[in-house]
């Protein structure tokens, strides 16, 4: 059980050679190992959002994800698209926006509304609640989010 | 087959079963949206994990010649949730996908590890049972097939003996009318505090209803003396009656979602509102 | 958490006590426990092992006997641990007999349960109803083997609740 087992990824466009335990998560090897904390453990349960990452380009949890189980898998964490327009787009708008207090849920929220635009691009108020309904932010009262989501759509589709 | 120590990778269902023959406490991993969670709390601690994600029959939605759908028990949350095809009294099936957690959590979860794992206030089993879906299970000996309400006996428990595991949902073609699945949920994203799952047709006997009442105790609630009142041309004392019905048969839990009272309470509450609604929907397509 | 219920046997009531107090009929009846031993006049070390899905937890238990009113009353204490104290279980009992006739006896339970730890977290109001059928089986158990003949259709089956 204790004995750790090779796992071969592709995280931030590097490859990247592990051997890690059985059920170490996703976001334990990126914090732990490879000290990329954009991703923060929030809930530990799927719950909150704040791991969100994306695998092979999907959006997931990275604290539902297990690390051995994603053998050959693309990650892409906050600090790896930082070059992404989309994720630009969404930064600026976050901060000429005040979308964002203490931060802690930021990177999951962005990683989550660039997924969201990725597929729509001109989203209704509705759709980004639903879009980031899994995204839990104890400061924002979330209404800035959306303004700062529906507003870099706008930019985006200039 | 792949083996990487701890982790299988089974190729084929057959050789993901003989996995399971031989490690009894191996455990299946499809999506990790459960099985990681539980594994974070410590609830669980498997010795050893079959992936089944490189098993190619598991994966995806295909049309039978008669109409019917065969759900591969790999099938994310997210591709249920996207599939237009469903529609008539098959809709609720698409709705109750669209429902699940939350858009990250669709991209992971997956309709077979939902199932297998039968906890009660899950938006898949109601929708199962009110669709009369039918359950496709693996074996050492071949395959069976269990029809939804049969599939799930108890809390957290299901008809899957050891070494067996979901293949796929079995779903017959659609029939002109409406499906329909509510859910009452404290937030977006909650497991539900009540939900129901109805399907209604309608022919020269009137209307055809099937209902079934999800997070109401161990296994979805779906009583035939309910759905006979709710047949034909029911009045207002039958519905209220199937209502009561429904209430009596539950046997809820107490917890942060909802006292057991407040759920008995809601059950012909959302039985009403889905059924009015749907009667609302055929009547205005006939 | 309060797990209640209550179960009739066809037996007068100094004989279900007497049963009620012998602890390897009582381990024989309690689903999944395995071995049961007296460790004083008054306490006793038991293990049982429950399931509920995927989940398997194996306690040790130490149940002490508080206080013993025969032919009416017994008192306890259940404290133990599972997993190398990955969950704490603690409960007040209190098992009271009621004559219904001279051959019918009324058995009631309370127990006020409190479970904390990794199992503390997962679905308390499920493991509420697990543990309610626990007891549910252990009065059928318990009844089967003690009733020596059925009261056939005299004594209606009560339903604990």
């Amino acid at each position: 059980m204790s004995r750790d087992l090779p796992v071969n990824l592709e995280i931030n466009g590097a490859a990247v050679a592990l051997e890690v335990p059985l059920t170490e998560t996703l976001l334990a090897t990126l914090r732990e190992r490879l000290q990329l904390t954009g991703a923060k453990r929030g809930c530990n349960q799927g719950v909150c959002g704040a791991c969100t990452v994306t695998l092979d380009g999907v959006a997931v949890r990275a604290c539902l994800s297990l690390t051995l189980n994603c053998e050959g898998q693309k990650v892409a964490t906050i600090e790896g698209v930082a070059a992404d327009p989309l994720i630009e787009a969404l930064q600026q708008a976050f901060v000429d926006g005040g979308a964002l207090q203490c931060g802690f849920c930021t990177p999951g929220q962005l990683i989550a509304a660039r997924a969201l635009l990725s597929q729509n691009s001109d989203p209704s108020v509705e759709e980004v609640q639903q879009g980031l309904s899994g995204n839990l932010c104890r400061c924002t009262g979330y209404r800035k989010i959306i303004d700062a989501v529906l507003s870099a759509a706008r930019s985006m589709r200039k | 087959m792949s083996v990487d120590q701890g982790v299988f990778r089974p190729a084929s269902v057959d050789e993901a079963v003989s996995v399971l023959a031989r490690l009894p406490d191996a455990r299946l991993i499809s999506g990790g949206a459960t099985l990681v969670a539980m594994i974070n709390a410590r609830l669980i601690e498997p010795a050893a994990l079959v992936s089944l994600a490189g098993v190619d029959e598991l994966h995806g939605i295909t049309e039978n010649p008669d109409g019917g759908w065969r759900i591969g028990a790999m099938t994310r949350h997210r591709d249920v949730a996207a599939e237009r095809r469903f529609t008539g009294t098959l809709a609720l099936v698409q709705q109750a996908a669209s429902l699940i957690a939350n858009a990250t959590v669709r991209n992971m979860g997956t309709i077979g590890g939902a199932i297998a794992h039968a906890d009660p206030g899950l938006d898949y089993p109601p929708a199962l049972v009110a669709a009369d879906a039918q359950i496709e299970i693996a074996s050492g000996k071949g395959r069976r097939r269990l029809p939804a309400s049969e599939f799930f006996v108890d809390w957290y428990a299901t008809a899957l003996q050891s070494a067996e595991l979901v293949t796929a949902v079995h779903l017959r073609a659609a029939s002109d009318g409406v499906g329909l699945y509510h859910k009452l949920a404290r937030v977006s994203g909650d497991y539900a505090t009540v939900s129901v799952a109805l399907t209604m047709s309608s022919g020269v006997a009137g209307i055809a209803t099937r209902a079934a009442m999800g997070a109401c105790g161990p296994t979805p609630i779906l009583l035939e003396e309910a759905n006979a009142l709710l047949s034909g041309s029911p009045g207002e004392s039958e519905l209220n009656r199937a209502g009561e019905l429904l209430a009596a048969a539950a046997d809820p839990v107490d917890d942060v979602r909802g006292s057991a009272e407040y759920r008995r309470l809601l059950i012909p509450r959302m039985l009403a509102r889905a059924f009015t609604e749907a009667r609302a929907a055929i009547g205005a397509r006939t | 958490m309060r797990i209640e219920g209550s179960f009739d046997i066809a037996l007068p009531r100094a004989a279900v006590y007497g049963h009620l107090t012998d602890p390897g009929l009582i381990a024989a009846c309690i689903p999944g426990c395995d071995q049961i031993e007296r460790i004083s006049p008054t306490d006793y070390r038991a293990r049982v092992t429950i399931g509920m899905g995927g989940i398997k937890a194996s306690f040790n238990l130490v149940v002490e006997v508080t206080s013993e009113q025969p032919p009416e009353r017994v008192l306890s204490q259940t404290r133990g641990e599972e997993g190398s104290r990955a969950s704490m279980l603690a409960a007040d009992n209190e098992v009271a007999l009621e004559e219904i006739d001279a051959a019918n006896t009324r058995v009631s339970y309370v127990s006020d349960v409190s479970v904390t730890g990794r199992l503390g977290k997962f679905a308390l109001g499920v493991m509420k109803k697990k543990v309610e059928s626990l007891g549910r089986e252990f009065a059928e158990r318990l009844r089967e083997r003690i009733q020596i003949q059925p009261a056939a259709s005299s004594a209606p089956e009560a339903v604990p609740q």
